[in-house]
């Protein structure tokens, strides 16, 4: 992305007082530069065309491309434990639907008086591979695109600007509300708040904590409505951008090799069906 | 019918969204934190509703899982917005038919909210995760439906009642606490079809 004039210095300070939720890796490869509508289009491909073909190496497949995208980017290492926190998920699905899948028929392991079925795993893995292949998908997609930059590209597409402002105003907001909640945590453990114990407890030590945070953050709202009037947000005036977005001869080139994918899943399913 | 979706989209309603987005954000990761058994993912969307009416709710409750699935790569959280948005704009009625107006009433939303969140729910579970929730209670419910032969739309939406109809319950009592102690001066920055004395 081409530099603003809030300059690299002030940028970088930005990022250490306040840790982001966002998890953009600003790694300057390829990715990060690709335009942020290609990739979401790469999303809508991957998960379009599995689910028309419906054919489990479909998915396979493109589960292996996002891999390759990812590693060649040298994101694959932050992308592990966005997947890794569905797994717990993954193993209870493949215990239910191994287990009690309501056409389960044809047994496939026993062990002892536990029966897993071929129909409840074959079920269990194309749920799962579903999932995967929306997690590495949408895992590109997160890790190389700058929230702001999504914004933009937006609003260049007629997108409201108030609702632009709503996304970007969520990225500062919540790193206040951290800091805000980290004291309170403080504050209240010091009058002795149990933290830890059994549920009651636990229960218990909820509304002190969050309560002081929510009543801040509200009673600011006023203010932060009161200095947005004050610099014309309510203005209908034209906004103008800060950065220019040079346009990339790629981005044209995956734009039609993604649509001819998902045009080609389509016909194939429909010759498919047409030819039984 | 015309007052209850009555909206204000001035600079203090707009303000409202991402602070209710980054509340949702607060009650999921102290939850999380005091290992909860219950999400609480929604407080902020429910204050939303009340505060700014149905369309706000909405609106909060739709960016938040949006807007978190696009950039913390929770990407089945989007799946979701649908249910976000449900229970936004089913608060947000309750809300401007006064139901928020005693603890009595704010139990009767909640269960409204829940229930709504359940309809919606349902069979995006089923489309997306053969029925489970990923909640343990709710999840061993399902097991038990599913061990028991009844149908997987039955068991799924035992399921989603197990978990969601106390999640929004212990929400709404939050809320309704929350509300009551906030002060005039802010609350009426968002109450639509007042009108404002000007001086001049």
């Amino acid at each position: 992305m081409p530099l603003s004039i809030e300059g690299k210095d002030y940028e970088e300070s930005m990022v250490i007082r306040m840790k982001s939720i966002s998890l953009y890796v600003d790694n300057g490869t390829y990715l990060t530069r690709m335009h942020p509508f290609t990739k979401l289009f790469y999303i809508l491909t991957a998960v379009l065309t599995a689910v028309i073909s419906g054919n489990l190496w479909v998915y396979a497949i493109f589960v292996g491309i996002s891999s390759l995208a990812l590693v060649s980017a040298g994101l694959f290492k932050k992308a592990v434990p966005l997947v890794v926190f569905s797994f717990t998920v993954l193993i209870v699905i493949f215990l239910i639907q191994g287990l009690f899948y309501y056409r389960n028929e044809t047994p496939l392991l026993e062990l002892g008086a536990v029966v897993f079925y071929r129909e409840g795993v074959l079920y269990a893995v194309r749920i799962g591979l579903n999932i995967l292949n929306m997690l590495f998908s949408f895992a590109i997609f997160v890790l190389s695109t700058k929230p702001q930059d999504l914004v933009e590209a937006l609003e260049r597409k007629g997108f409201s600007p108030r609702f632009g402002y709503v996304i970007t105003s969520v990225f500062q907001i919540i790193p206040q509300m951290m800091g805000t909640m980290s004291t309170i945590t403080d504050a209240q453990r010091s009058r002795g708040m149990e933290t830890e114990g059994g549920l009651l407890v636990r229960a218990r030590a909820f509304i002190p904590l969050i309560s002081p945070v929510v009543m801040n953050s509200l009673t600011n709202t006023r203010e932060r409505a009161i200095a947005l009037e004050v610099r014309g947000f309510d203005s209908k005036e034209r906004k103008t951008y800060l950065s220019e977005w040079k346009k990339q001869k790629s981005d044209t080139l995956l734009n039609i090799v993604f649509l001819i994918i998902i045009v080609g899943a389509i016909i194939w399913k429909i010759a498919d069906v047409w030819i039984l | 019918m015309k007052k209850v979706f009555a909206t204000k989209l001035n600079a203090a309603t707009i303000v409202l969204i991402p602070v209710c987005i980054g509340i949702n954000y607060l009650g999921k990761l102290i939850a999380s934190l005091l290992k909860l058994p219950l999400w609480l993912d929604s407080i902020g969307t429910c204050i939303g509703a009340v505060l700014g009416g149905p369309v706000i709710g909405g609106l909060c409750g739709a960016a938040n899982n949006l807007i978190y699935g696009f950039t913390t790569g929770d990407s089945i959280t989007l799946v979701y917005a649908l249910t976000s948005l449900g229970i936004g704009v089913a608060v947000g009625i309750m809300a401007r038919c006064d139901f928020m107006k005693s603890f009595v009433k704010a139990i009767l939303s909640a269960c409204v909210a829940g229930l709504t969140a359940v309809v919606i729910s349902t069979p995006l579970n089923i489309i997306f995760w053969g029925g489970t929730t990923g909640n343990v209670w709710g999840d061993a419910v399902f097991a038990a439906t599913q061990a028991a032969k009844l149908p997987v739309a039955l068991g799924s939406f035992l399921d989603e009642v197990v978990v969601d109809v106390p999640d929004k319950l212990l929400t709404l009592i939050i809320v309704f606490l929350i509300i009551k102690a906030l002060p005039k001066k802010l609350t009426s920055l968002y109450e639509a079809g007042t009108e404002v004395e000007k001086l001049d």
